[in-house]
């Protein structure tokens, strides 16, 4: 027990998800401000540590990550794929998305009508065009997605309004330290 | 061209046509101003607005109107709202001034000199006024180009277009301050005028203020060209990711591989509940369970548990074996100890043991059956008899 938000902490980052600076909920920003001091930090950093957890910071956000491999190679590959196809087509919707980003399911939807470009990576998705579900639920699933794994969350349920948080940086992160050899980067058509 | 004849004509003529004016010149970046738009302004009267374009306040373009040049660049400097920094002005001031020494430093009639140093007075102080306005210009430019511009390319080069301007409003400052400082020292020293200096004081001063905020400004600037860069950088680094990975390059190719795999966030880990048994001595000791307990079985007593309906078990007199018997009239039999006698079938029938009592209607019926059955055996005489009634044909073997 370092803090009195110990197990609060514990029980968020152990479930994947991201304490997250810019979060609209107030429970998350105060967990957010209790790590953010730096001896707590230490402090919990060893307190988990004990247990097989390591606490990580982020740039304005933190989570769990392990020493040991858990998951399978594979499992992970297709995770990241996934983000990668996902950040794309939100990319592609707005080149503005980023940390902070707000908007709603019927924005997306609405640029499918003159972004051809955009509608052709929807239909692209593998798993969600299997069932002949139409645009407006397609684009709700990615969303979903997207907010499960809390890289984005529901600020205002009645006009549907989502904001980007903080861990979207997690997955910039990720992006960037992927390296593609010089050679092979001049092959990719413009 | 036709122009006013005096400042109050000027004044007046705006004052009557406000409301057109101040609705065009609030409307001058978003569209384009219709005629017909503008006729509602001056109650539908043509010949006001063709008033305005003859003095040129307005000019018609087509089906268009707009505001003249002159009119609506004095109405944004003014207003202080000209999105578009003018430089010139102070180069031509500082190049004003400099002429206007030589002459004063030429002149030796006394009121001229006043009048060349009235004049470079006046031009000083505009050149403080204009430098700082342009600075206030720039960075309200550079903060809305970088939030508002979405054409990426355009917002890159809009702000190396400003960052150039943030670099000439330095130059001027420095020439400025050079002709004070160095240049025009003989001026100054011959001048001795107390207003002079006290604008040379101000001009300084402001001059002073316009450097810092340029310092400033030009941290900005650096920062959003950096962020744009970043983030043009990494819009790149997507694309290319996702072309790799759309043509299964993306694990032979690129180190992602290795770099997942030594990634043990928790967030690739499949989310698992972790059921755990409740703490019996919690359970016993615990008051409020009791309550969340009785609340639960309350529940579940309340759902109705449908039982199969079971059938009673099968008596075991219904699987005690029982015999029954029957005896059957084995026509085979009666044909073959048929043939072996010389009677003819009727009598043979008729007193025939079939090991149970069989009526003589019942005889006569299987004398027909037999008949039928084994005609091919027997040999149907064409002479009859007649015996209880019943008259039937001699059957004998054949």
């Amino acid at each position: 027990m370092i803090t009195k938000y110990t197990s609060d902490i514990f029980d968020v980052l152990r479930r994947g998800q991201f304490i997250c600076s810019n979060s609209p909920d107030e429970h998350i920003q105060t967990l957010y401000k209790v790590l953010e001091d730096s001896d707590t930090f230490e402090d919990l950093y060893e307190y988990f540590n004990q247990i097989n957890y390591i606490l990580e910071q982020g740039n304005e956000y933190f989570y769990f990550s392990r020493n040991e491999r858990n998951v399978d190679l594979d499992r992970k590959l297709e995770k990241a794929f996934g983000w990668i196809d996902m950040i794309d087509f939100f990319k592609t919707f707005d080149s503005s998305f980023d940390v902070g980003y707000r908007f709603s399911p019927s924005d997306v939807i609405n640029q499918l009508k003159n972004n051809a470009d955009l509608k052709s990576k929807l239909d692209n998705f593998k798993k969600l065009s299997d069932d002949k579900k139409n645009y407006s639920d397609r684009v709700k699933k990615i969303i979903e997605k997207l907010e499960k794994d809390n890289f984005i969350t529901l600020e205002n349920e009645i006009t549907e309004s989502y904001k980007v948080l903080t861990s979207f940086n997690y997955l910039k992160d990720l992006i960037s330290i992927i390296n593609i050899p010089e050679e092979i980067e001049n092959e990719i058509p413009e | 061209m036709d122009t006013f004849n005096d400042i109050k004509e000027l004044v007046f003529a705006l004052n009557r046509e406000s409301k057109l004016i101040s609705e065009m010149f609030s409307k001058r970046k978003s569209i384009d101003y219709k005629f017909s738009d503008a006729l509602e302004l001056v109650d539908y009267d043509e010949n006001r607005i063709d008033f305005l374009i003859q003095k040129s306040v307005i000019r018609e373009n087509g089906d268009t109107l707009e505001l003249d040049d002159l009119f609506l660049e004095f109405f944004e400097q003014v207003l202080d709202v000209n999105e578009e920094i003018n430089l010139s002005y102070i180069d031509e001031n500082i190049k004003n001034i400099k002429e206007n020494i030589d002459y004063f430093l030429n002149e030796s009639n006394e009121n001229r000199k006043y009048g060349y140093l009235r004049f470079i007075k006046k031009t000083f102080k505009k050149i403080g006024l204009i430098t700082l306005r342009s600075v206030v210009d720039l960075r309200r430019n550079i903060d809305n180009t970088f939030k508002n511009e979405s054409n990426y390319k355009n917002k890159q080069l809009k702000l190396e277009n400003l960052d150039e301007k943030r670099t000439v409003i330095k130059n001027l400052i420095i020439q400025t301050l050079k002709i004070i400082n160095e240049d025009e020292v003989t001026f100054f020293n011959r001048a001795l005028d107390e207003e002079l200096n006290r604008i040379i004081i101000d001009i300084k001063h402001q001059l002073g203020e316009c450097s810092h905020n340029l310092i400033e400004i030009e941290k900005q600037i650096i920062d959003y060209l950096n962020q744009i860069k970043i983030h043009g950088k990494f819009l790149e680094k997507l694309r290319k990711l996702k072309y790799l990975k759309d043509h299964f390059l993306i694990e032979a190719e690129t180190d992602v591989k290795q770099i997942i795999s030594n990634n043990n966030s928790v967030i690739f880990e499949p989310r698992t509940s972790e059921p755990l048994n409740l703490s019996i001595d919690f359970l016993r000791e615990d008051e409020k369970v009791f309550d969340v307990i009785e609340k639960i079985a309350k529940n579940h007593n309340a759902r109705k548990v449908f039982k199969a309906e079971l059938a009673d078990s099968i008596s075991d007199e219904f699987l005690e074996n029982s015999i029954e018997e029957e005896i059957m009239i084995n026509y085979e039999e009666i044909k073959n100890s048929f043939l072996a006698t010389s009677d003819n079938l009727f009598n043979f029938i008729l007193s025939y043991d079939f090991s149970k009592t069989v009526e003589f209607n019942e005889r006569v019926t299987i004398f027909c059956q037999v008949i039928s059955l084994y005609e091919q055996d027997l040999d149907i005489k064409n002479n009859f008899q007649t015996s209880n009634g019943i008259e039937y044909a001699i059957v004998t073997a054949r």
